[in-house]
This record gives structure tokens, C-alpha cells and sequence, in this order.
């Protein structure tokens, strides 16, 4: 399986694409910093805003998408998915690498930059454990469902896009029972719990609840993109 | 001839498009040749023999098996697609290291090296891929595709791309892998091509089988067909009344240092031609086909059929 990986690893890391998503990780970075050095305003809450509002709710699924939706979506446009498919390795382990790789990606470039913003911002520990916490958690289930959406359909950076807009920010912050459904809703209930910060997201749900959704879509995501491997058809 | 490849009832459509219909066929090892033109069908059917594809109707069974969701079957194929992307930032070594790895052989290093020395690339070039010329993309396609010495060779127009002297070579080898019992597909639409694979072949034309047989049987078949063809010579009108007697052609029509002819015997014109020459005294200067191009050979292919 490593070969695959560092396949799948090596074809996503694309100056562009590093550039680009760097400079959104800058601003992370950069806000926590305005948030450290500024006053007149609350500055845990504004810290959790940063880690919430732009960290979880924007860097992350962003990055996660980019290099998720390519893993697989790429080599299946341009037709080199060919030499990994006809090969003797069981798909789940196609399935796996892909999603390793972007999250592998996505972990320096997504998950650590909010880290050093709840750090920087200077607001205490708890927010620095919630937002790694559900950064990586949000990473994970986000890289595995992107993974898969990039190899069923084209133009996945659209579809990833509009479903992050409208579902993601939209539909389950207003909806209770959308928000069981919501990646993006469960880890920043995850961030907001262990940073003990008050009130919660709206729809919040329980901390075993957070903790369970982006599990579940993890593994469903990859048993997903694994099926689409086996049965789909490879140009 | 026990076959690897069963190719049974076989018709694939994307939407209203049908790009195969009825197609059925057995392979055995040896090299067969997969002939017809461009948009034939030939890539759409390898990919549902390589289990690239499903089939919207018929079955495909490969070495006994369905190819469809098989992995542990790809380990028996190899198949050098027509598609020209690599990865393109690996060098060649780099790009048979990894297929050689995903097939588990025992020293992926020296398969890669064996492999590229196979296709006379240098295993230690330390260019990209993405620097590769059309020839040299072709070879490392080829490579990797023997890299895990497969019972099963499926090539999807191989020897596009590359120059004479390699298009000997590769032939060659396809003739020998041939020899060694190993199955060998390969698809071309240029006729002569196909001829010096020495082999049986296969005539797909508007997703279509349309004819099966050895080289010589197919050529047949093609000269069958009424042919039209411009003679060059200093007595055109002594020559065509010559052909005309002879029997070997149905219509002449005579120009300054011309005759243009049909003829619906093509074998027997060419036996007859030099002899008329010779009793009417005429110097030949050229022999054209007018009407050789495949496209109106796989279209009578179609229609007779």
C-alpha cells in the first residue's frame, strides 16, 4: 500500500496547489495574531471565532476538498488510474491510500495552522486541544468523503464547493436534524466542548453523538469509494 | 486451441451510442490482431476484456474468469492502454518500480531494469517521464505491461509512435512473446501493420465484428470487393484493351498517359497485369489504388456482411 501512497501523495503535491492553500493557512495564522495583539474586544471568544468560523468551518473542509477530490479524481480524468487499478491489490487498499495521502496533505497545511492559531491567539490549552481535535477529526471524514466524491464524479470541486456551502453551512445549521448529518456542525461541537466555550454551535449535539457522525462518514466514505473501485468503470 | 480469451454476445451503448454490438470471439495464445479503424470499438472492447468496463450485454471470461471486480486476475493481464498520460513527474525506472510493486514480484528492482532493457530504454535515465517523446512513451506503456512477465497481453495501438527500426523490433517481440504460449492482442488500423504480426486477425468495424481469419483470408476478403485503380503507361489505350480482353477488368477509362480500371478480381488483375503489359507493349510506370484507404475497405467489410 505504500507505493500507492506515495504515488497518490506525490502527483497531489503540486506547487498551485500548495501555494494557494498556504496562503489561506497564512491567514489562520494571521488573525490569531491580530486577535493576540489587539483589545477592546473579548478575546476567547474571539479566538474560538477564528478556530470556528474561518479554522473549521472554511480551511479546513477548503484544503480537505482540493487535494481529496484530486487523490482519486485526477488520475481518473487523465486516465492513469489505469495503472494503479489493473494491478493484484485489493481496492480498499486504493480506497485507503488515496484518502491517506490528501490527508496527509491536509494535516500541515489545514488541521496545524488552526493548532497554531488557538495557540498563538494566547486564549489557553482547552482551546488548543479542542481545535486540534476537531480540525483532525473534521480532516479525516472530510478526505475520506471528498476521496470518493472526486473519483464518481466530474467536477468535483464544484459539487464539494456547493455541498459545503449550502449542506455544510447552510441547511444543517438551521435544520436539528440536518446537523446529524453534518461533519462540519459535529467537530466544531467537538471544538467547542473540550475549549469549554459558551454557548455551543448552534444544534449542537452530545460529545459521543460529535464524535460518532464524522467516524461513521469516514468509514461509510471509504466502503463507498472501495465499491466504486470494484464496480465502477475506469476510463 | 484451448482459449484464454472468450468473448461471447459482447454489445456495449453509452446512452444512444453503440459502440459494440454482437461481437463474439475466442483467443488462444499466439498473436492475434485486433484490425479496424479509428472509432472502431477496439479501445471500448479491450477495456471490457480487461475488466475496465462492463459490457451492457454478453459475458467476457478471461483464463476461465469473469475480469469484471477481479483483481487477483489483473495480476494475469497486462495491457498497454492508448492513452498517451504517464505519471508524469516519475522517471521511467520510477514508473515500472511502482507497477512492478503493485504486481508483488520478488525484485521489483531488477523486473523495472529488465523491463525497460526489453523496450531499449535506459533504466538509469534520470529524465521525467513528462520530457518523453511519443515513441518513448510508447515503450515505457510496453513495459510496464510485460513488467510482471503476464500470461496476457492486451495493446492498444503499440506501435503508434514509434520509428521503423522500433516498429520491427516490437514485433518481433510480440511474435515471440507469441511463441512462448503467451496470449497476445494487439489492435492497429493500418492493414500492413497488421500483416507482419503474422498472425490471426480480427476485423471490427462500427463496433461490429466483421471478419475473422488469418492474414491471408482477410486480405482475400478485401480484394474481393470492387477495386478502382489508375495504371500508369505510355499506351494506355493498348493496355486497357488488353485488361479488357484478358477478362480481369469490368470498365477502363483511358486518359493521356493513364488508365483508370475497376476490377472485381483483384488477385487475378495482379497475376495479369505484368503479362498484358509485356503483349501489348506498354511500360507501366505506377499501379494506384484509388479506393484503398480502410475506411472504404471496413465499410465494404460492413455492408457485405
Amino acid at each position: 500500500m505504500s507505493a500507492l501512497y506515495s504515488t497518490v501523495l506525490r502527483s497531489l503535491t503540486t506547487r498551485g496547489r500548495l501555494l494557494a492553500l498556504g496562503a489561506l493557512a497564512v491567514i489562520a495564522v494571521v488573525l490569531a495574531i491580530l486577535v493576540r495583539t489587539g483589545s477592546g474586544f473579548d478575546r476567547a471568544d474571539t479566538a474560538f471565532r477564528v478556530v470556528d468560523g474561518y479554522g473549521l468551518s472554511v480551511l479546513v473542509p477548503v484544503v480537505s476538498l482540493v487535494f481529496a477530490s484530486a487523490a482519486l479524481g485526477d488520475p481518473a480524468e487523465d486516465r492513469t488510474l489505469v495503472y494503479l487499478w489493473l494491478r493484484p491489490v485489493p481496492r480498499w487498499q486504493l480506497a485507503l491510500a488515496a484518502s491517506g495521502a490528501a490527508l496527509t496533505i491536509a494535516v500541515p497545511i489545514a488541521v496545524l495552522p488552526v493548532v497554531i492559531a488557538a495557540a498563538v491567539s494566547g486564549v489557553g490549552i482547552r482551546l488548543v486541544l479542542g481545535a486540534a481535535a476537531g480540525a483532525l477529526l473534521a480532516a479525516v471524514a472530510y478526505t475520506a468523503v471528498f476521496c470518493g466524491l472526486g473519483l464518481r464524479v466530474r467536477r468535483a470541486l464544484a459539487w464539494g464547493l456547493a455541498y459545503l456551502v449550502i449542506w455544510e453551512q447552510a441547511v444543517a445549521r438551521i435544520a436539528k436534524g440536518a446537523a446529524r448529518l453534518s461533519i462540519s456542525l459535529s467537530t466544531r461541537t467537538i471544538t467547542a466542548r473540550l475549549a469549554q466555550h459558551d454557548p455551543l454551535p448552534r444544534n449542537a449535539m452530545s460529545m459521543p453523538v460529535a464524535v460518532l457522525i464524522p467516524s461513521v462518514a469516514t468509514i461509510v466514505a471509504v466502503v463507498l469509494t472501495t465499491r466504486s473501485l470494484q464496480r465502477g468503470e475506469v476510463a | 486451441m484451448t482459449p484464454t480469451i472468450e468473448v461471447r454476445d459482447v454489445g456495449k451503448w453509452f446512452g444512444s451510442v453503440v459502440a459494440l454490438s454482437g461481437v463474439s470471439f475466442e483467443i488462444g495464445p499466439g498473436v492475434t490482431a485486433l484490425l479496424g479503424p479509428n472509432g472502431a470499438g477496439k479501445s471500448t472492447l479491450f477495456r471490457i476484456v480487461c475488466g475496465l468496463a462492463n459490457p451492457s450485454q454478453g459475458s467476457v471470461r478471461i483464463l476461465g474468469q469473469d475480469p469484471r471486480g477481479n483483481a487477483a486476475l489483473t495480476a494475469r493481464i497486462g495491457i498497454a492502454p492508448q492513452q498517451e498520460a504517464l505519471f508524469e513527474w516519475q522517471t521511467a525506472r520510477e514508473f515500472l518500480l511502482l507497477a512492478a510493486r503493485l504486481h508483488h514480484l520478488p525484485d521489483p528492482g531488477r523486473a523495472a531494469s529488465d523491463a525497460l532493457a526489453t523496450v531499449e530504454l535506459d533504466p538509469a535515465d534520470p529524465r521525467p517521464l513528462a520530457t518523453y517523446s511519443k515513441g518513448m512513451r510508447q515503450r515505457v506503456k510496453l513495459a510496464q505491461a510485460l513488467v510482471h512477465g503476464p500470461e496476457i497481453l492486451v495493446l492498444d495501438e503499440p506501435l503508434e509512435g514509434l520509428d521503423p527500426r522500433q516498429r520491427l523490433g516490437a514485433i518481433r517481440m510480440f511474435r515471440a512473446l507469441g511463441e512462448q504460449g503467451r496470449t497476445v492482442v494487439v489492435s492497429s488500423h493500418v492493414l500492413d501493420e497488421v500483416e507482419r504480426f503474422g498472425s490471426r486477425i480480427l476485423v471490427i468495424a462500427q463496433g461490429r465484428l466483421v471478419a475473422e481469419g488469418d492474414f491471408h483470408a482477410i486480405r482475400d476478403l478485401m480484394d474481393d470487393r470492387p477495386r478502382l485503380l489508375r495504371i500508369g503507361t505510355d499506351r494506355p489505350a493498348a493496355l486497357a484493351a488488353g485488361l479488357l480482353v484478358a477478362g480481369v477488368v469490368q470498365g477502363a477509362r483511358v486518359a493521356a498517359a493513364s488508365v483508370q480500371v475497376e476490377t472485381s478480381d483483384a488477385p487475378a488483375f495482379r497475376r495479369a497485369i505484368a503479362a498484358v503489359a509485356r503483349d501489348t507493349g506498354a511500360r507501366l510506370s505506377e499501379v494506384v489504388p484509388l479506393d484503398d484507404d480502410l475506411e472504404s475497405v471496413f465499410a465494404y467489410l460492413v455492408r457485405g456482411r
